[in-house]
């Protein structure tokens, strides 16, 4: 069938063509002088490769790039991307035709499953993570050109193989992608990933509800992309119910597993805009405050059966956010960022509360009483804990402006009223009895963005950290996290 | 090795698993034992990841396209190896060995459908686009690949093609895919499928046919009402302005082929979905429905198919209600577009066949000016009908336009003029046409005329002699009359021998019975009237075709209907007769239009009369030989039996009577033919008081008529005679004027006629007792000239014309001989009791001193004859004998003075010697007779 022997191994491919000066891009970035001979060179391999048929010449690029790649992260610690190999991708490997007057050769779909077959083998033998992680970026890294519809179509394709086939390299490197390329794209992967597992082929669902256990690091980036993608603000952009109950196990089973990206990164910087979060937590409190009203706009008539069950899940969720707070909770007071650091942001909860207010407005004439009822008491909760736990960083003031529009809510008015608070706990040295993050502004001391250096990156997470949530719940035994899931290092670009 | 997944759920396969069936799948062999997989493990292996590997789904229909293409290629391979190896052994063994076959790929593309139908069950959003998209395409690919393979139906020829891809397993297959997609996405959005058929209809046009008529006889409604949506978005998608008009042309192109396919048998259902369309764009709304009236004029104008099946139902939904609505919709669009619109519907005018009568009809009630007729809900905005007097005008331009435009001219094109559907079609409704015209309503028979001379052109050479006819046959005054000829001058430039071949044309037609008395009568009046009244032009040009059908106009002088026949005289007065007449024909005017005259004088019909009168001069002018016919005629037909009772005479009845006996039993006639004695023709028809076995003769019946007609047809014809026998350029009756030759003639006629018995009938006259020789002869002159009293006026016109009266001596003698019998016979005291024979006598006698047979002075003798005893006339009467037979009445005794033929008696001896009886006769009766005795001076 294919010309390449689809189970060849990349260090074990001969390639047809070996400048005997070595390689071409290594002459072309070290010394500018001497481009006449290199861009010689570099057509050579070139037309070379051209008259090969389009999986080979793929895969030749591939295997000279990684050889590229290699070298240069010998001699830099942190090698850059750079314009060449990602023109070559282009040209062989997204069949971007470079030559003015050639006409686009697009890859028949066979020949497509050959090169995603060829990308797979390929991340699962390279050993080395830097080297799978540059390969990753230089081939799917958006380069705001017009490849970048193939780019994302293969990407998509590939993340879709490698959840069926558990392709761990290439999950992690999506995650990593996920976390640094601009939202609309990893939107776009979220959505052909959920094309494929959702209802497409039946119980394939149950496919990626095994993702959890090869890349939780993926999962949760997935997470974070899905909320982005399905954010509710019109009947369509309701998750679909497999793809809820998916991730509702998943974080029911281990509510840590939304925390992940955010403790492996470094808190470097302010969230840049644009970007997906760092952890799906705003995502899902909005999906959850949301989601009563929102199915009961797009069902006027209450009662569905479905709705009652995704409305279940909804609640489990809903538990399963407050409890990473807590768990959030505990790693900001190790770390001694608690009061310094809130995940949740402010100016993102201004939108959703916003946007509930005119739900409930539309929702008035309908008698939602109840739906309302239930999404104020969850906000109400969601606000509680995350103040109290320090990932929301605001006045009890700021809250009742920002709540005043809202319809009454007992538990809403005792929330934003306070003052009953139960005394801090012990176990925060940092923390004076009498200094209360929740009613005072955060002391000036403590900025959001710190002025020094990005901190060093969170130690592994402990393996079993005492929770007092996981106390009161003792039937959901607590999913240990697998050490060597861990990522140490994340180039950024 | 590859097990064979249960239906149902996804099958829960491990990772590795899964990735060693992903390398098998493409390299196409096991990657564990190394062998090559079949074709039906292989495709086993790509269903397989159709359900564990979503991804893949584009690869493994990419796969299964090619299972799809071996199948279809060994299923043909077999049949043609079925067909040429029976044929003759010979042949295949010199042909290739054909492909081996590959066998069980029938139950993999069956194991393929039940997959593919599960996931399409159960998702059909996400797959129903997906598959249909693909098993359209592949049966398109299918369909063209091996279209030109040999012993494969002509893709004209639907049937047999889809009854050869309907028995392939492959592509029945996929042919239930595609049928699954749709039926289960027909209720909700089946768009998408209907849109990949249609991308496929354009591709592999011809040779994809039949799945589309395959899946739109499975799907009507659906498919109808989709193509026609899909098309319309289609439409609407590349409507703007700055995109080339070509561009949208490939996607209509399919919506049209699909309908036309469909149209054969489900044309009702395309006539009201596309009916649908149109009212619902008149109801204000999107962008879409804007754009629809356009999409509608655009398909119509590419398939006129669909333009016949709709332009009769939407004229009949185009109620004012309707079209106040189209005003307003119309009236919000841009100017250009309106224009363009506007273009296209006259184009399509043109275009339309069908239903073009009901169009024209359409259009012209609703561009007529209101009247104060119509019904007040009825009538038409006044917009409306400026628009629609707009287009109308149009199409006449556009009409003109081609049919003035056509390549070349005629007889010269060696291409085929372009058709205009609309006149051909208009064609066959002339009638209609012309009727309507004709009715003369405003501005509507200015269109009217204007379209009919266009159509004459566009369809000459038959048309234009067709509508003249029709005009003229219908036309009932001068003004409508007019019309014809305004269309003649309209044409007659463009066309040569017009006016001939509506003559032509028009004689056709009365020949053919094909019209009413009525209107041949109308139409012989027309022509008359257009041949009188049109002195240049087209009067001139028809009097000279008319002047070639004579004969046949002729023939209609025998028309049962006086009105026709009158009509028929009056156009052949009016029309040119040429010298050259055969004679057969001018034999048949003449024979006919004495028949006519007599007919109009039984009818009494003075205005009839006359105008035959008039045909008859003309043709007795024509030649001598007219003359001579037309005398002929006009004495044997006014004594003939059945016209005697217009002069005043008798018709026997008897013979009549008698044949009515006989002609009851022919047989028995025939079985008595020994036993009875036939007397016909022997001494005993002589008997007068009738025949012995069949009793008394009945009583003479009278047709007589009044005296006064009487006295006007005597009248008519002899002035009549007058005429004919007149001088060539003198018209009065004075007896100078007449021709000799001709009154000779009349007088040849009238002896043959009153005496058929020519034996003995020298002009000479023997003496008086050998008159009993010729009693018989004597005796039927007699009563020709009792009964017909006309013969003493012909007699007298005779006499006229000098020396004909020589030829009627038989004539003569023989009354004369009869006369003396009678009154030697008569024992009364006085004439006066016999006053017929005395009318008789003195007729007689003065007949014969006019026509100079007798000198005056003799002649004069029958003035006193009422005054005298039966025997003194015989004695006088005697005297004339006497004088004719010693001075015979001999033309040659005649000589012509002055212009005139004369005798001069004082040349031929003593007149006194026969004036002695006179005298004496004169003596005896002084007392009474003195008064006379001057006259009788010699």
């Amino acid at each position: 069938m294919g010309t390449v022997s689809p189970c060849g191994h990349p260090g074990r491919l001969r390639p047809l063509l070996i400048p005997a000066h070595g390689f071409v891009f290594e002459v072309n970035q070290s010394a500018d002088n001497e481009e006449g001979g290199n861009r010689l060179a570099m057509s050579d391999f070139r037309h070379a490769l051209q008259r090969r048929d389009a999986v080979s010449a793929a895969k030749e690029v591939i295997y000279h790039l990684d050889m590229y790649f290699g070298s240069q992260m010998q001699s830099t610690s942190m090698p850059m991307v750079e314009k060449k190999p990602i023109e070559l991708l282009e040209e062989f490997v997204f069949q971007v035709p470079k030559d003015r007057g050639s006409y686009p050769k697009r890859l028949g779909a066979l020949q497509e499953l050959q090169l995603l077959d060829i990308l797979c083998s390929y991340f699962q033998e390279q050993s080395k993570e830097p080297a799978r992680q540059i390969m990753f970026s230089a081939l799917f890294s958006p380069q705001g050109n017009k490849t970048d519809d193939q780019r994302m179509a293969l990407l998509g394709k590939l993340t879709s193989m490698a959840v069926a086939v558990c392709q761990v390299h290439v999950l992690e490197c999506a995650a990593s992608w996920l976390q640094r390329s601009p939202a609309v794209y990893c939107v776009r992967l979220a959505k052909a990933v959920v094309d494929d597992y959702c209802g497409l082929v039946p119980g394939s669902i149950q496919t990626l509800k095994q993702i959890f256990n090869v890349s939780p690091r993926f999962c949760c980036q997935f997470i974070t992309a899905v909320a982005a993608l399905y954010n509710m603000s019109t009947e369509e952009l309701l998750p679909p119910h497999e793809l809820l109950e998916t991730i509702v196990s998943w974080i029911f089973e281990d509510p840590r597993l939304i925390l992940i990206t955010f403790l492996n990164t470094p808190i470097s910087a302010n969230l840049p805009i644009g970007f997906l979060d760092f952890s799906p937590l705003m995502g899902l409190v909005r999906w959850c405050v949301i989601a009563p009203l929102a199915y009961r706009r797009k069902h006027k008539a209450a009662g569905v059966g479905q709705v009652v069950e995704s409305q279940s899940l909804y609640s489990k969720l809903h538990l399963s956010v407050l409890q990473g707070l807590m768990v959030l909770q505990t790693h900001l007071t190790e770390k001694s960022l608690y009061g310094r650091l809130g995940l949740l942001l402010f100016e993102q909860l201004v939108p959703l509360v916003e946007e509930l207010g005119q739900l409930c407005q539309e929702l008035n004439p309908l008698n939602a009483e109840q739906e309302m009822e239930v999404a104020l008491d969850r906000l109400a909760q969601a606000l509680q804990v995350s103040m109290a736990t320090g990932a929301l960083l605001c006045t009890r003031d700021d809250l009742r402006t920002l709540c005043a529009r809202l319809p009454h809510n007992n538990l809403m008015q005792l929330v934003v009223s306070g003052p009953v608070q139960p005394p801090p706990p012990p176990t925060h040295p940092t923390l004076t009895p009498s200094f209360y993050p929740h009613i005072h502004t955060p002391p000036l001391g403590y900025p959001t963005i710190p002025a020094h250096a990005p901190l060093p990156a969170h130690p592994a997470i402990p393996a079993h950290p005492a929770l007092p949530a996981h106390q009161a719940l003792p039937g959901h035994p607590v999913q240990t996290f697998i050490p060597g899931m861990t990522f140490p290092y994340r180039p950024m670009r | 090795m590859i097990a064979t997944q249960p239906q149902g759920a996804s099958p829960q396969i491990s990772p590795q698993e899964l990735s060693r069936q992903i390398k098998s799948f493409l390299s196409g062999s096991d990657p564990q034992l190394g062998h090559k997989l079949s074709p039906r493990e292989h495709a086993r292996c790509s269903l397989l990841l159709l359900r564990c590997l979503p991804s893949a789904r584009h690869a493994v229909l990419e796969h299964l396209r090619s299972v799809f293409h071996d199948s279809v290629s060994s299923f043909l391979n077999e049949r043609d190896s079925q067909d040429t190896h029976p044929a003759s052994s010979s042949s295949s063994q010199r042909r290739a060995p054909p492909a081996p076959t590959i066998p069980g790929l029938d139950e993999v593309t069956q194991e393929v459908q039940k997959v593919l139908e599960e996931f399409i069950k159960l998702n059909p959003r996400a797959w129903a686009p997906l598959i249909s998209a693909w098993s359209i395409e592949l049966m398109g690919q299918l369909s063209s690949k091996h279209a030109c393979r040999q012993g494969m139906p002509h893709s004209a020829s639907l049937n047999e093609l889809l009854q050869l891809w309907m028995s392939c397993g492959a592509t029945r297959v996929l042919m239930d895919i595609y049928t699954h997609c749709l039926s289960t996405m027909i209720g909700s959005c089946p768009d998408a499928c209907v849109d990949a058929l249609l991308d496929t209809s354009v591709q592999h046009s011809p040779h994809f046919d039949w799945v589309v008529a395959h899946i739109g006889n499975s799907f009507p409604s659906t498919i109808i009402s989709r193509v026609l949506s899909c098309g319309l978005k289609d439409f609407c998608a590349h409507s703007s302005p700055a995109e080339a008009p070509d561009k949208r042309v490939p996607k209509l192109g399919s919506v049209v082929g699909i309908l036309g396919h469909l149209s054969s048998r489900h044309g009702s259902s395309i006539r009201q979905e596309i009916l649908r369309m149109f009212h619902e764009s008149l109801r204000p709304g999107s962008k879409q429905q804007r754009a629809t009236l356009p999409y509608l004029l655009q398909l119509a104008a590419l398939s006129p198919s669909l333009l016949g099946a709709v332009c009769q139902d939407l004229v009949d939904s185009l109620k004012p209600a309707t079209l106040a609505q189209l005003q307003q919709h119309c009236s919000t669009l841009p100017r250009e577009e309106l224009e363009n619109m506007l273009n296209l519907s006259v184009h399509l005018a043109c275009q339309t066949s069908a239903g073009a009568p009901r169009l024209l009809r359409f259009l012209l009630d609703t561009a007529m000016p209101a009247s104060v007729i119509t019904t007040p809900g009825l009538a038409v905005h006044d917009s409306v009908r400026e628009a629609c007097d707009r287009i109308v005008r149009l199409l006449l331009l556009r009409l003109q336009k081609q049919v003035y435009g056509r390549p070349g001219g005629r007889g010269a094109s060696d291409a085929q003029p372009r058709a205009v559907p609309f006149l051909d079609a208009m064609r066959s409704h002339l009638p209609e046409l012309c009727a309507e015209m004709l009715r003369l309503e405003r501005k509507r028979h200015l269109w009217l005329h204007q379209l009919l001379g266009l159509l004459c052109v566009y369809s000459s050479p038959s048309c234009a002699p067709e509508a003249l006819c029709i005009l003229l046959t219908m036309a009932q005054n001068s003004e409508e009359l007019g019309l014809a000829v305004q269309l003649h001058a309209v044409l007659s430039s463009s066309m040569q021998g017009l006016a001939q071949a509506a003559v032509t044309r028009c004689v056709a037609q009365v020949h053919a019975g094909a019209l009413t008395d009525k209107q041949a009568f109308q139409l012989l009046q027309n022509l008359a009237l257009i041949v009188q009244s049109e002195e240049g032009g087209m009067g001139r040009e028809t009097g000279i075709a008319l002047s070639e059908y004579l004969s046949d106009i002729g023939q209609l002088l025998l028309h049962s209907d006086p009105g026709v026949c009158e009509a028929a005289c009056l156009l052949l007065c009016c029309c040119a007769l040429p010298s050259s007449l055969p004679p057969s024909q001018l034999n048949l005017l003449i024979r006919s239009s004495c028949h006519l005259l007599f007919h109009f004088m039984h009818l009494r019909s003075s205005a009839g009369v006359s105008s035959c009168s008039r045909l008859l001069l003309r043709l007795c002018r024509v030649s001598p030989i007219g003359r001579k016919s037309v005398l002929h005629e006009l004495v044997e037909g006014s004594l003939h039996e059945g016209n005697a009772g217009l002069f005043g005479g008798y018709s026997s009845t008897t013979v009549g009577n008698k044949l009515e006996g006989a002609a009851a039993s022919l047989l028995e006639s025939n079985s008595h033919l020994g036993s009875t004695v036939d007397f016909s023709g022997s001494v005993w028809s002589v008997f007068h008081a009738g025949v012995i076995g069949s009793g008394l003769k009945p009583e003479e019946q009278s047709r007589q008529s009044g005296q006064q007609e009487i006295a006007e047809n005597t009248q008519s014809l002899i002035s009549l005679l007058c005429g004919c026998c007149a001088k060539k350029g003198e018209e009065g009756g004075l007896p100078e004027s007449l021709d000799p030759e001709a009154v000779k003639t009349l007088a040849v006629t009238l002896t043959e006629s009153a005496c058929p018995d020519v034996t003995n009938s020298e002009l000479a006259w023997p003496p008086e007792e050998h008159a009993r020789t010729t009693v018989q002869r004597d005796l039927v002159i007699y009563k020709c000239f009792s009964r017909n009293p006309l013969l003493f006026q012909l007699l007298h016109l005779i006499a006229q014309g000098r020396p004909a009266l020589c030829y009627c001596s038989v004539l003569l003698r023989g009354l004369l001989a009869t006369l003396l019998a009678h009154w030697e016979a008569s024992r009364e005291s006085s004439v006066v009791g016999s006053p017929w024979h005395l009318q008789a006598s003195s007729d007689l006698v003065s007949c014969m001193g006019e026509g100079q047979l007798l000198p005056p002075a003799l002649t004069n003798m029958h003035e006193m004859f009422s005054l005298l005893a039966p025997y003194e006339v015989r004695l006088l009467l005697l005297s004339v004998w006497d004088f004719v037979k010693e001075n015979g009445p001999f033309p040659q005794r005649f000589t012509f003075q002055k212009g005139a033929f004369s005798r001069d008696f004082t040349r031929e001896g003593d007149p006194a010697k026969y004036m002695g009886i006179v005298y004496s006769v004169l003596h005896r009766n002084i007392h009474r007779l003195g008064l006379l005795s001057g006259r009788f001076q010699l």
